[in-house]
């Protein structure tokens, strides 16, 4: 059966950018705009921390920020990943790592209550300024993971089948870098925060 | 196996609403005449979690047509940030709701009809009306499970239908696209037209593959191997699904909502 023309019909994704792109959420901001169309602070969604703190992506403003997508009950790959996590974190310039946000978001909505984030934090010994480990609604969490474009499923068992991205995002929340893969090198994405505007502190 | 002599399901009137009798008063208060529950079950997957097993599907309510034009545009009122005039590009692409032309408030139900599903929304849209309507989207694995849940009298039926299908998806025309509900194709549980009116966004429709399993021209061939009406459908959408991003705004592709069965689960607070 001759299948493939038929699937290009499907086929026009195409990028459309534009910047300056007005919002209607914007006006209720007053801290500022939401300047660039591909910000990700447009994901207008509040999340829970591991410090119970409720929070909106659009609050770390400013901040160089380090997104991970994880769940706690991942035992083998998350922990790497939330290590691979702390190793750019800890490549950043002295100077700079106060400025920097890292967001671990979990997959497990269901069992990473802000309570079980805050054990994995301290068993991680992650539970420190900057760092926030995250939970939401799962449509918020699907939406973020396809805006970073992390795939995952959750499989019978309640393990996730999931993408190992580490990505970074600069202080209008637009993806900066992409650093896809377990233990990969930190030095170039540490490189690209560390040439974000450094007068821009939250 | 049960087989059915026509696909014209005349003969599977079973209405929802007996369905949800039988789970007891709390989930008939959730019963809306819009939807349907469907039961829990499994089904074989070209993508098993392990080779060869079914994967299982827990039960849950999913709307028994696509959204349409009409509902959409209730939810563009009440959300001016999805209006196509306002929606940031991070979420869709220029195709977004193009169908609807004049400045994308209201659409010209004219010449696009009320009652067909609406498309050219991206997956961020989609997601966004199932969570406003409370609901959200079905897992791929809901929405297969659901497709196959169809009966067949006899072979002949089968290969009838799968002929169908084949002529259907060699030739979505998106300017005439049917209303919901006209396909006469419906499950055993009164779901309409998920095959012979458009794609639909499912909530993981690019899922993790393994190494093992990529999706691509190979995948038809293996799932034809499964051997039954559904794998030709299955393999086109399974591999559609892959080559879209979650901006997509195209004319074949719509979407329905799913629902939660009553409350979450508890949380472990002590």
């Amino acid at each position: 059966m001759k299948t493939l023309p038929i699937i290009l019909i499907f086929l026009f994704g195409g990028t459309y950018l534009y910047a300056q792109h007005h919002h209607a959420a914007d006006n209720e901001l007053e801290a500022g705009k939401i300047n660039a169309g591909h910000s990700l602070y447009h994901l207008d969604a509040p999340w829970t921390t591991h410090r119970d703190e409720t929070v909106k992506l659009s609050d770390f403003r400013g901040s160089p920020i380090i997104v991970v997508m994880f769940y706690g009950n991942c035992r083998e790959v998350c922990p790497i990943l939330i290590q691979d996590t702390w190793r750019l974190y800890n490549r950043v310039d002295t100077s700079r790592r106060e400025t920097v946000k890292v967001l671990a978001i979990t997959f497990d909505t269901e069992n990473d209550t802000p309570e079980v984030l805050r054990e994995y934090a301290n068993y991680e010994q992650l539970d420190i300024p900057g760092w926030h480990f995250m939970t939401s609604e799962d449509a918020t969490v699907r939406s973020l993971a396809m805006m970073l474009g992390v795939q995952y499923s959750k499989k019978s068992d309640g393990h996730f089948a999931h993408t190992n991205l580490v990505t970074v995002l600069d202080e209008e929340g637009k993806i900066a870098r992409r650093v896809e893969g377990l233990n990969q090198p930190m030095e170039e994405a540490a490189a690209v925060i560390d040439s974000m505007n450094k007068e821009e502190k939250l | 196996m049960k087989f059915l002599t026509n696909i014209v399901p005349v003969t599977i009137p079973l209405p929802s609403l007996a369905v949800v009798m039988v789970f007891g008063l709390a989930a008939a208060a959730r019963a809306q005449t819009d939807r349907v529950l469907v039961p829990s079950g499994s089904f074989h997957s070209v993508m098993p979690e392990v080779k060869g097993e079914a994967v299982p599907v827990d039960s849950f309510y999913l709307d028994i047509t696509a959204v349409t034009n009409e509902k959409f545009a209730e939810f563009t009122d009440q959300n001016e940030n999805w209006r196509p005039d306002e929606v940031p590009a991070v979420f869709t692409n220029k195709g977004y709701l193009k169908h609807w032309q004049e400045e994308g408030h209201k659409p010209d139900y004219e010449r696009i009809g009320r009652e067909r599903p609406v498309t050219n929304v991206s997956w961020f849209a989609a997601n966004a009306y199932c969570q406003w309507s409370g609901g959200r989207l079905p897992t791929l694995n809901e929405w297969e499970y659901s497709a196959q849940l169809m009966d067949f009298d006899s072979s002949e039926a089968v290969s009838e239908f799968t002929a169908k299908l084949v002529s259907w998806y060699s030739s979505v025309d998106t300017n005439n696209l049917g209303e919901v509900g006209s396909t006469g194709i419906e499950t055993r549980v009164g779901v309409k037209d998920q095959f012979g009116l458009i794609m639909e966004w499912v909530q993981d429709f690019k899922p993790p593959v393994s190494d093992d399993l990529s999706l691509d021209c190979g995948t038809v061939g293996r799932m034809q191997q499964l051997g039954n009406a559904y794998s030709y459908a299955a393999s086109i959408r399974y591999i559609t699904r892959m080559s879209y991003n979650p901006k997509s705004s195209i004319g074949t592709m719509g979407f329905r909502c799913a629902y939660d069965i009553g409350p979450k689960l508890e949380s472990n607070e002590p």
